[in-house]
Formats: C-alpha cells, structure tokens, sequence
C-alpha cells in the first residue's frame, strides 16, 4: 500500500514537476496465453494450464522534455508473473552534448544483446518471445550512466554506447535465483547499419558476488568445507568480486522481405562454480506483406567446471555435494521455434509460437505454445 | 464532348495527385535533398538538413492516405514496420518519433511557419506557401 502510495507520488511529481515541459507518455503491452503441451512439460514458466499471466504485461513511459537538451525519462512496467506489481523499469535522465552524443544517467537497460533494449515491446520484433537461450542471465538493467553516441561512418550508419554501472538484485544461477551484486560494470557496445544489413558487438565486464544461503551462509557448504581444511576449494567455488565477461556478436539482414536474425553470446564469471555459457540462435522470416511466419533455432551449452573437483577423491565424504553442485550447472538444450505475426491493427501485432525444448543434460524435451497480442500505445 | 475532353485530364490529374507525394519545405529553405536524406530525417538519422541547418521533420497520421505512400516511398518500409521501428528507439530513450499532424492543410501551415520543418503532402495539395523540395513518384 505505502508503495503504491510512493509510486503515486513520484508519478505526480515527474508530472508536475514539468508542468511547463512538453510531456509524451506512451505505451506497450502484451497479453499473452499460453500452456505446455504435455502435463509432463514445463518450460518458460508454463505448465499444462493455460496461463494468461506468465508472460503478459503492461508498461507506461513518462518522457518530460526539460528544454536545453537535457529529459527525463521513467517507465512503469508491471508483469503478470510478478502479480501486475509495478516497477520502475527504468528512470533516468538524458542530456544531447551534440546532435550525436547522448548523455543517459539512473536506472538503465544493459546493452548485452540486440534486443535488450526493447525486450519487454514486443511489438518490435517478430517473435513471441526473444530467445531464451541466448537472453537469459537473469538480469537486464543496471543503475549507472552511458554515452550514446550515433554517426555515419562512410554508407554505414553506426551507434556506439559506453555504459558503467552497478547492479544489485536477482540473477540466474542455472535454473535458481540468486542474490546478486555486480560491481564495476563497464562496457561497450557498437552496431553498424547499413541498408537493411546491420552488425553488432558487444563486450561487458564486471565483478560479481552472488549470495546463496545454503552456499554461504555460516553452516552453509563453503563454511563446512573450510571447517574440513578445504578453503582452497571453497575459495574455488565461492562467488565473492569475481571477474566476469560477456562477449556478444550478432548480424540481421532485412532485404526483400527476407529476415534473419542471429546472436551468439559467451559469459563467464571465473574462479567460481559458475559454468561458462555459450549460446546462440539464428532466426529466418519471411514478410508477406501483414503476415510474418518464421523459424528459429537456439542453442544452450553450459560447461561445467568438472575441474574444481578433479583432485577430490571419489570417496570423500565432500565429493557429492561438490561434484553434484558444479554439474548442477551443466546445461545443453537446443530448442526450436515456429510462429507467426500478423499486422491485424496499425498499433498491433497478433503472434503465435510454438516452442521445442530438447534439453540433453536432464534427457527430456518440453514443449510450449503461446498466443497473443503485442501492443503500442 | 468539350465537357469530356475536360474531364480526361482532370481525373489524370487527381490520380497522379493521389500517387505521388511532394516533399516540402519551407520556402526560405534552399537545401538540396535526395530521397535518402528524407529517409534519414525521416527516422531521426540525421537531425539538419545537408547545409547544416537543424531540420524538424512533420509527420502525418496513419488515417490520411498519403503516409503510407510516404512510409512506402521514402522510408522503403510499410506503416506498421515504422511504428516498430519507432517503438525500438522511444522505449529506450534513443529517439522521438516527428511529430504528427491531422491533416495535409496543418502540415502546409506548420511548414510555413516554420524554416526549419520539412513535410509532405499529396502533389495535388501544394500551394505556393511551401517549397516542394522532391517529389516521390
């Protein structure tokens, strides 16, 4: 209640504030139903009901145009996997240096992927949902400042960011959720454009912490080790401001109404039991004039740190809890894709996708069906 | 038989009206300006016109006729397609899309008023207030 209260507030506020600035609000949703087609499966959230809620949402932005170059921009954006709660997305404030240079500072979208951007608008791309396998660190957003900078390099129209931040909050750890915080982010990203062809490549790096309680709590499995003489090993496998990299490279092409997508991405995170992550998908559409269908096919492959544990014998007391937690995170799963978009509204887009999972760690294959609406207002 | 001789170019000319559209800017406005310069004012590329000055593109609503030709002619991509490449760019704070107008006479007006707006109309719907800068065929 007081949070709705304090969000009522501030919306006032960003409003009134700016009584004499131009404001813009504008909106997108996506409502969604979906259900896994066995009762066996479950994948992306979905079981064998039907669910409306999983993946739909809605979002309003506030954009206050200041005067003299400088806006503010906030987006409320409320999920139906999170009870409709409302958060703020994003807040932050932007200021033009140039014509080409963008200053953007507060709560931002890591630049990771091609789609980070406007993952949640599902109005800007073809599918029903980005690709799971590729877009799943578990966290999109930081607190920090970029430079955005755009410009045309010969016939090439080329978009540069530099992005520094924090964050603080859930992330992916295999299917689990940690309490994560990554420190010292820094970052570029740089995409090249040029008559429906475009390239992009980013690079971010960064120090992780990740709290597990039953990993690191004072009875938790490291603190045991270290009570066994094994701190080296518990050193090992811990996540305490730990180097981490993502690496990301992707094309598209969008000519004669042929549309291909593909991003292969690698993350690390080192001197933990983390397992590094390679993942890729590569997306074919076609455009008949209001009707999209496409393939896509995605591929997971997390490699254990088997390494961590190779001088632990066997018949240590400590080996399965430490052998079973490294391969936990072992992962490879490739999925297919089939959908389809149809332009039925100047502002709307009705979407169907069917998903299959193959994943050959866990030996089973899920496979969902979603259908919906994506819209902008 | 002089009244049906009349009307021959007459309903020549409302078609060619419908079919093309006339880019325009202010008349004070002396830039020269390809259909690819259009294009990048268009979506926010470029932000002046080739002499430098800043330029403040005037868009159309999606119910006059003439935007889709617009979108089709200038910008090589469908209505819809533009909106889904605008919506990348506001909800990430990258872009305002130009600003819309109801009407073919409100862009004429805003047009000229104003040196640094540039808009389109129908061919048919230009008056000499305006500068047609290209015409799109």
């Amino acid at each position: 209640m007081l949070k709705r209260k304090l969000l009522a507030l501030t919306i006032a506020a960003v409003v009134s504030g700016a009584s004499h600035a131009a404001i813009d609000i504008n909106g997108f949703a996506s409502i969604k139903g979906g259900m896994a087609l066995s009762s066996d499966d479950s994948l992306y959230g979905y079981d064998d009901n039907f669910s409306f809620k999983n993946e739909s949402l809605a979002a309003l932005q506030v954009k206050s145009d200041l005067g003299d170059k400088l806006s503010v921009t906030a987006q409320l954006l409320g999920r139906g996997a999170d009870d409709w709660e409302v958060k703020f997305e994003w807040a932050f404030l932007s200021y033009d240096l140039t014509d080409n240079l963008r200053v953007n500072a507060g709560r931002l979208r890591t630049p990771f992927y091609k789609y980070s951007d406007f993952r949640d608008v599902g109005y800007a791309y073809d599918w029903s949902r980005v690709p799971q396998s590729v877009y799943g660190l578990g966290f999109d957003n930081i607190e920090g400042a970029s430079l955005y900078h755009t410009t045309t390099l010969g016939n090439f129209d080329s978009s540069l960011q530099f992005i520094v931040g924090s964050y603080d909050g859930d992330a992916a750890i295999g299917s689990a959720i940690a309490d994560a915080q990554i420190e010292n982010i820094t970052g570029v990203a740089w995409e090249l454009g040029q008559d429906g062809y475009s390239f992009r490549m980013a690079y971010l790096i960064g120090k992780t912490t990740f709290y597990v309680g039953q990993l690191d709590s004072p009875t938790g499995l490291y603190a045991q080790l270290s009570a066994f003489g094994l701190g080296a090993l518990a050193k090992k496998m811990d996540i305490v401001d730990e180097s981490s990299s993502f690496a990301g490279v992707g094309f598209n092409i969008d000519k004669n109404d042929w549309v291909v997508v593909s991003e292969i991405t690698k993350a690390k995170v080192e001197d933990s039991f983390i397992s590094d992550q390679e993942s890729y998908y590569i997306s074919v559409g076609h455009r008949f004039d209001t009707i999209t269908p496409y393939v896509s096919f995605e591929k997971e492959d997390n490699k254990a740190k088997t390494e961590i544990y190779a001088g632990v014998p066997t018949a240590s007391p400590i080996f399965a809890p430490v052998a079973g937690l490294v391969n936990s995170l072992e992962s490879e799963r490739n999925s297919i894709n089939v959908g389809v978009r149809y332009d039925f509204h100047p502002s709307a887009a009705f979407k169907a996708q069917y998903t299959n999972a193959d994943n050959k760690t866990a030996n089973r294959k899920d496979s969902v069906v979603v259908v919906g609406v994506d819209l902008v207002f | 038989m002089l009244k049906k001789l009349i009307l021959i170019p007459a309903l020549t000319l409302s078609f060619m009206a419908f079919a093309n559209v006339a880019v325009i800017v202010h008349p004070s406005n002396a830039a020269a300006l390809s259909q690819d310069d259009i294009n990048k004012i268009f979506t926010g590329r470029a932000k002046s016109f080739t002499d430098g000055k800043a330029a403040e593109p005037v868009n159309l609503a999606e119910a006059v006729a003439v935007r889709a030709d617009f979108d089709q002619k200038a910008l090589g991509r469908s209505s819809s397609q533009m909106k889904a490449y605008w919506s990348k760019l506001v909800f990430t704070g990258k872009g305002t899309p130009p600003k819309e107008l109801a009407s073919e006479q409100e862009v004429l007006d805003a047009v000229a008023k104003n040196p640094a707006a540039i808009g389109y109309v129908s061919s048919g719907a230009v008056t000499g207030s305006v500068k047609v800068a290209l015409t799109l065929n």
